[in-house]
């Protein structure tokens, strides 16, 4: 399973979430980021330091995956001589190769990920009793996903023959399979990510992809209607002078202004509601089960608040679907 | 140089180039198009690049799909802002393919060689479907646009942080990339003759890259090979201005922005992003952080859900305040429900109170989350650098009114400590 989304959306909570609901559930679950991207293993780590981490965290396995180390890896199962390789490795025709074709590590990472699927699910454990592994992977910012996703098929074209059309053709086969490859587009009902989840879901349509759900994040709720607020003896805080009005003048705000800012609030509250009930609209032509989380106004945002996300996903699910998924007991 | 206490606007007044960095969805190409529709307004001829795939910039501008070349807002669209336009604003998308096909186009003189490069399929690959191409490409335009003299203000919007290094990184990239050495290696003669002599040279290293091109399908070399060949004279031109480029990320006249927000995440990168950047002596100039919450200072006990909403309901009854206001918390519960017509309007306002106060408690929790966020990340920056602060408004900025309308967050003549 793959989750995508413009960057800033909350891809890398609701990745978190989905693994954290799986593992709950009694799954085991393999979350992997690609190089260069940090923002999962830190999250990970801030949950495994939660002072009461959540259900099932150990059965959540991290692992990231680095094009060219898989590149490598994978050059040593053909050439299994380990000291040849190094020469190959270090020498400069080699890393001239590798920077000529930037496509090769994203096809190798593909390519991993997809060795690292069958070797933890070998068909031989299709009925095991402890549940599949489910692989997740936070994919990067919109536009790259596409890139990463295209690279098998790209692959096919590029090379005719030969061992990496093999393999791409076998990923090709997977990555089209809804019943083994799902992904998860995330995004937020605004203007443009919600342009750019209309783009994605329809790269993922060219390359014959399974949008698996789309997952609505940050989404506001009006505290009253506009119609009570003008209903009130009391203006909002215009925003502009609000932000210095407010420097040292702790304590000392009059009542009145305190108030005003109240309904500044409010006002500000309601305009996100009406801008994300537009978009969420729009979103509703997606072709894919919409689930949609609340934005969560926290001073920090932890362990308990990815929980919750993930636990909404899953219940919006579960009303949706007729026959509700069956629920892995608790151990 | 700038001096101490300079705010954004003396940083882009001091400035030819301005790169907006940061993580995605911070805001990072409506800041870009903001500074640079600020510059206009002051008079600078100044054209906002973006490198992000997404066609975000556009629309910002209201210029409908900007292709590969630079679009410029006509003069009275930009003087239905009611602002006196001196300058000009150009806006450009970076389009990785026709960037590239441009490239070809431009420098190499033959249709038949041209035509062998547009056909070549390694070239089809690294200019269409591979991730990190767009860079070499993007600064490749930066040196471009700079070169042509027509802009004074040339403000770059880049990609996500990983590859928004990938943009730092880009020239010296390019230039290992064009290794004459190796480059030579791979256009040589012989080399498309066959692996003969390859093995001759260095039987280690060519025995395995040949087992490397069985696993990579025979025919890929041989395109990768001829690619080369077919570029090898716009290799050679392609260094000097590399190196010029590579100058140009450094040249003083070249300010780096860092554009954030205030989400732990986000801050994180920006952290790493500003420590990369002063690794590879591109110095940070200033921070814009934006999607602020408004954070309200209030004595102990006066944030509170009850405390806000039993002074809302004293307020939005329109009387005076009694002075006795706070023993009415707490008296408006359940089991008043049995009393006169005038107290049941009271218990509508009431809830009303009570959903708008837990609305601004919930606020001013984000909110003092985002202070405390950014106190942490101010501690990591040099105190020159100014740290300007746009609040979250409730709107999609999507037109030039909308980036107008950021101005005053961004260049009022304060900067925050």
């Amino acid at each position: 399973m793959f989750t995508v989304g413009k960057g800033g959306v909350g891809r890398t909570t609701v990745t978190l979430g989905i693994a954290l609901e799986a593992a709950r559930r009694g799954h085991r679950v393999l979350v992997v980021e690609l190089e260069g991207a940090r923002g999962l293993e830190a999250a990970l780590g801030a949950l495994r330091a939660a002072a009461h981490p959540p259900a099932g965290l150990d059965r959540i396995t991290y692992m990231m995956i680095d094009g060219r180390r898989a590149l490598e890896e994978y050059l040593g199962l053909i050439i299994p001589v380990r000291r040849l390789l190094k020469t190959v490795f270090s020498s400069s025709v080699y890393q001239y190769f590798v920077a000529a074709a930037p496509g090769l590590k994203e096809l190798m990472t593909v390519g991993k990920l997809w060795y690292e699927a069958e070797t933890r699910n070998p068909p031989d454990r299709a009925g095991a009793s402890d549940g599949h592994e489910l692989v997740l992977v936070d994919g990067p910012a919109t536009g790259h996903s596409l890139q990463y996703l295209r690279m098998p098929q790209a692959a096919l074209e590029a090379f005719p023959s030969g061992l990496v059309h093999r393999e791409a053709e076998r990923v090709v086969g997977l990555l089209r399979d809804p019943d083994a490859t799902g992904v998860v587009v995330v995004t937020t009902a605004e203007e443009m990510p919600a342009n750019e989840t209309f783009e994605m879901v329809r790269g993922l349509g060219e390359l014959e992809l399974h949008t698996a759900m789309l997952v609505v994040n940050q989404v506001h709720t009006a505290p009253c209607g506009r119609e009570e607020i003008s209903g009130l003896p009391v203006a909002p805080v215009a925003p502009l002078e609000a932000p210095r009005a407010r420097g040292g003048a702790r304590a000392t705000l009059a009542p009145e202004h305190l108030v005003g800012e109240v309904v500044a609030r409010a006002v500000e509250e309601i305009g996100w509601a009406e801008i994300n009930a537009a978009h969420v609209e729009r979103l509703a032509a997606v072709d894919a089960p919409m689930v949609r989380l609340p934005y969560l106004f926290t001073e920090e945002f932890g362990a308990d608040e990815v929980c919750r996300l993930g636990r909404e996903m899953a219940t919006q699910l579960d009303e949706r679907s007729s026959e509700p998924r069956p629920r892995a007991g608790k151990k | 140089m700038a001096t101490r206490g300079t705010g954004v606007g003396q940083i882009v007044r001091d400035h030819r180039i301005v790169v907006c960095a940061g993580s995605g969805g911070v805001g990072k190409t409506t800041t870009a198009a903001t500074i640079a529709l600020w510059g206009a307004l002051q008079g600078r001829h100044a054209i906002v690049l973006t490198i992000d795939p997404a066609r975000r910039l556009a629309d910002s501008l209201g210029v409908g799909p900007i292709g590969n070349t630079p679009v410029t807002v006509p003069n009275d669209v930009l003087g239905g802002l009611g602002r006196e336009v001196r300058g000009s604003l150009s806006a450009m998308m970076l389009d990785q393919k026709g960037s590239w096909d441009e490239l070809v186009e431009r420098h190499v003189p033959s249709l038949e060689s041209r035509q062998r490069i547009l056909d070549n399929r390694f070239y089809q690959q690294i200019s269409q479907s591979f991730a990190g191409s767009q860079e070499y490409m993007a600064v490749e335009q930066l040196g471009e646009l700079d070169a042509s003299g027509r802009y004074d203000l040339i403000v770059v919007d880049t990609p996500p942080t990983q590859h928004a290094l990938d943009f730092l990184e880009a020239p010296e990239r390019l230039l290992a990339f064009l290794d004459r050495k190796i480059v030579k290696w791979f256009v040589k003669p012989s080399f498309s003759a066959g692996w003969g002599t390859l093995q001759a040279m260095n039987r280690t290293v060519g025995f395995l890259l040949h087992k490397i091109e069985d696993a990579t399908g025979v025919s890929a070399l041989a395109d990768v090979t001829d690619f080369f060949g077919a570029m090898s004279g716009l290799f050679e031109d392609f260094e000097p201005r590399v190196q010029r480029v590579t100058q140009l990320l450094r040249d003083p006249a070249t300010a780096f922005f860092l554009v954030a927000g205030p989400d732990e995440q986000v801050l994180d990168q920006a952290d790493y992003l500003a420590a990369q950047m002063a690794a590879r002596g591109m110095p940070l100039k200033g921070v814009v952080m934006n999607r602020v919450h408004p954070h309200l200072e209030l004595a102990d006990g006066d944030g509170t859900v009850d405390a806000i909403t039993s002074l809302l309901e004293t307020r939005l009854r329109g009387g005076p305040a009694p002075a006795a206001a706070p023993a009415s918390r707490g008296r408006h519960t359940r089991g008043a429900r049995t009393e006169t017509a005038s107290v049941s309007s009271q218990t509508s306002e009431a809830s009303l109170a009570r959903r708008l106060a837990q609305n601004f408690v919930a606020y001013q929790a984000r909110a003092r989350g985002d202070v405390l966020r950014m106190e942490m990340f101010r501690q990591g920056l040099p105190r020159s650098v100014p740290l300007v602060q746009v609040p979250n408004l409730p709107s999609d900025i999507h037109d030039l009114a909308g980036l107008l309308s950021l101005h005053p967050y961004l260049f009022a003549s304060r900067s925050a400590a």
